[in-house]
């Protein structure tokens, strides 16, 4: 079959787009490795890698910033094609793991943990992925009900309220306990400083296996976008896809606030992205959530870390002051888009 | 059908009395005495120089709010004789009377007085504001709270608290935030008005960006006085500012004198803008009045315990759901706010004895669940 010309067209235009992201994605990643709140400026770490022997500019470069990182674009993607998954499950371009409870469902359960006398970095992970899977439960049940689920505002306001109330139980949970309340104070906030690329490793199975489930899922899913009965028709089990991508939401989620914290926003801001640039397919949404993703969380790692040097800013307040105003976009619409 | 009964007046207060000459002047009604009151109204009439005059109160709004108030005052006195120190309800009275000894009176006047009065004061504005503000958006879930202007203040007085180069006191700062977050939320709904969901979803987003300021603050200063902020910043009756609960006296009785004597367009408010006009009220106006109203108690509210938005979500909820819908009920919701506050306040103080939790995180831990059920079951009117 011979594809038509806009068929081409449309190729060639995201090939170029997704080379420019890509390109833009490894310069900010180098500008990571290059800016900091230290004293190495991006001269030293020049000299450093063109061969100078420097040992404090190679221990910061290497030690602190490139685990950073690596840990940003980690995050990055699986906030924002997390993000475009729960959009499409939900249908709805408001629905966003932080927004709708995933993050503090997932900070809730690690506080619990914490309390209980947990402290393993592995059980982190697990523990925070399963406090993601109820928050994504819960919340998707709640939009499963009459009325719900066909206004994406309401389910906003659902998500905020039963965020509001982990994050209220969150909040009685370090009061109980002050060791718990000293080490998990930075964590709440969302950041990405000071975690170590153990914490990387501990998560890439889950990563990969939600990697590999959302390879296999992609093309259901493009069905269920169809509708439920189309999707049904065409082979698929709506209510099967529909959970496998539950789980993956609360894998990514999980791991990714097991790292840094509960980062709100990037999920919304990413998908928002991706779609100008591909269009309403899921599936070419995914891809372009892969490069987008890293780059905001980079770029917004990178700000907080020159704006107020030599102190840093929290990541999740840079993420909430540019995702708020996409959230206003976005509902400012005209129509709100459905998707 | 002269002096047949309205069942319901259109136009009827609560629980402002509304004087009435529409009796005297009508030529068929010279006997006054055999005037009826609407059912469900009691009406006092007298005669003065210029005529006939009637006051009509609605029975039902007089019950609730003297039930409301009688629950507050029982409430008022267990909360006084709870705590470490368990001061016999008699006493209490004793002391409120003025012949007990020293330590008993020391320990609830003293200590237990000043916190009362707090709570019940930061109930009071809180529920207010949030029936007003509901009323203005004809969304009962347009509370303060929810649209982001808690935050707001909260973020502008941790400002003055952790003293970012700003020493004004925290209320004119909670004020002043306040009047920022509202500007922002208004403003950034104007294209779409101030009806249906976008317009919280707006308020979302400005409360979710004060309240990254907020964090951003207490992650810059050091642990001591983060920890100090920390309760203040979920809502606590502990950290009161000194003045602040004073300042926050005198604007609850203006504001509630302001808010009763706004009822009647309030009631009219509820309409459509063109039904409200056609029935005579200045609409923009009375909007614009509401909303300053609102956002000053609140922000006078939050200088003293914080961002307990909730209250202002239940408050109104328990109000409505006992009064009739004939007409908004300010004191009621008033009464009410004050009432449930106390009572968070009563349990974070006694639950978990040694420990005190935050009247925030109890009213929110109780007013998260309701907000999802009013969410989640079947859509009625939203007013």
């Amino acid at each position: 079959m011979v594809p038509g010309v806009a068929t081409v067209v449309r190729r060639t235009r995201s090939r170029t787009s997704i080379l420019l992201l890509l390109t833009a994605l490894v310069a900010v990643s180098v500008v990571s490795l290059l800016v900091g709140a230290g004293s190495v400026g991006p001269w030293r770490v020049l000299a450093l890698l063109s061969g100078s022997p420097d040992s404090e500019a190679s221990f910061i470069v290497w030690e602190l910033r490139a685990p950073r990182t690596l840990i940003g674009i980690m995050v990055g993607m699986a906030l924002g094609v997390s993000g475009a998954l729960l959009q499409a499950v939900a249908r709805n371009p408001l629905a966003e793991p932080g927004l709708l409870g995933v993050s503090a469902g997932a900070a809730f359960a690690v506080a619990l943990a914490l309390v209980l006398g947990a402290s393993a970095a592995t059980l982190r992970i697990s523990v925070a992925q399963l406090g993601a899977l109820f928050g994504c439960v819960c919340v998707l049940s709640v939009a499963r009900f009459r009325g719900v689920g066909n206004d994406p505002v309401r389910l906003v306001l659902a998500g905020a309220a039963f965020s509001g109330l982990l994050a209220s139980l969150t909040s009685l949970i370090l009061l109980y306990d002050q060791r718990a309340a000293d080490e998990i104070r930075f964590w709440v906030i969302g950041s990405l400083s000071g975690r170590r690329l153990d914490d990387l490793v501990a998560v890439m199975p889950s990563m990969l296996l939600a990697a590999l489930v959302i390879a296999l899922i992609a093309r259901p899913l493009a069905a269920l976008a169809l509708g439920e009965r189309i999707a049904s028709g065409l082979g698929h089990h709506p209510n099967l896809i529909r959970w496998l991508v539950v789980a993956c939401v609360a894998l990514l989620v999980g791991a990714a606030t097991a790292i840094a914290g509960p980062i709100a926003f990037v999920g919304l801001v990413v998908p928002f992205v991706a779609r100008a640039f591909a269009g309403p397919d899921i599936r070419r949404t995914l891809w372009f959530c892969l490069p987008i993703g890293p780059l905001m969380v980079l770029a917004a790692d990178i700000i907080s870390r020159v704006v107020v040097a030599p102190s840093e800013l929290p990541l999740g307040v840079l993420t909430a002051l540019c995702g708020a105003p996409v959230l206003v976009a976005v509902v400012r619409a005209r129509r709100l888009p459905m998707l | 059908m002269k002096n047949s009964p309205i069942r319901t007046p259109l136009l009827s207060t609560e629980p402002m009395p509304f004087t009435s000459e529409r009796y005297a002047t009508g030529s068929q009604h010279s006997d006054s005495d055999n005037v009826r009151p609407p059912i469900g109204f009691w009406r006092f009439g007298w005669r003065s120089a210029s005529g006939e005059k009637s006051v009509l109160f609605d029975q039902r709004a007089v019950a609730v709010n003297a039930g409301l108030l009688c629950c507050l005052s029982l409430v008022c006195v267990i909360y006084l004789s709870l705590g470490s120190v368990p001061v016999a309800p008699l006493a209490v009275l004793q002391v409120l009377l003025g012949n007990a000894d020293s330590m008993t009176a020391f320990v609830v006047q003293e200590l237990r007085l000043p916190r009362l009065a707090a709570a019940c004061a930061t109930g009071a504005a809180f529920a207010l504001a949030g029936i007003l503000m509901q009323t203005l958006a004809r969304n009962r879930l347009a509370t303060p709270g929810i649209i982001g202007i808690d935050n707001g203040a909260t973020a502008f007085a941790v400002a003055s608290v952790v003293g970012l180069g700003v020493s004004i006191a925290p209320p004119a700062m909670a004020l002043a935030g306040a009047t920022t977050a509202a500007v922002l939320t208004f403003g950034l709904s104007a294209g779409s008005g101030t009806q249906g969901y976008r317009f919280i979803i707006a308020g979302i987003g400005v409360g979710a960006v004060f309240g990254a300021v907020t964090q951003l603050m207490l992650a810059r200063v050091a642990i001591d006085t983060a920890n100090a902020a920390y309760p203040w910043t979920v809502g606590s009756l502990n950290a009161r500012p000194a003045g602040a609960v004073q300042l926050l006296g005198v604007g609850l009785a203006l504001g509630l004198a302001a808010a009763l004597a706004l009822a009647r367009s309030l009631t009219l408010l509820r309409f459509k803008d063109a039904t409200a006009r056609g029935l005579g009220v200045n609409v923009r106006r009375r909007r614009l009045e509401v909303l300053l109203l609102s956002v000053a108690l609140t922000g006078l509210a939050v200088a003293v315990a914080g961002p307990v938005g909730m209250v202002g979500l239940i408050g109104p909820e328990i109000a409505r759901s006992l009064s009739s819908s004939r007409s908004v009920p300010i004191m009621a919701a008033t009464l009410a706010g004050a009432l449930v506050m106390v009572l968070a306040d009563l349990a974070g103080r006694t639950l978990l004895a040694p420990i005190e939790l935050p009247v925030g995180i109890v009213t929110s831990v109780v007013g998260g669940p309701w907000l999802l059920w009013i969410l989640m079951r079947p859509q009625r009117s939203f007013t």
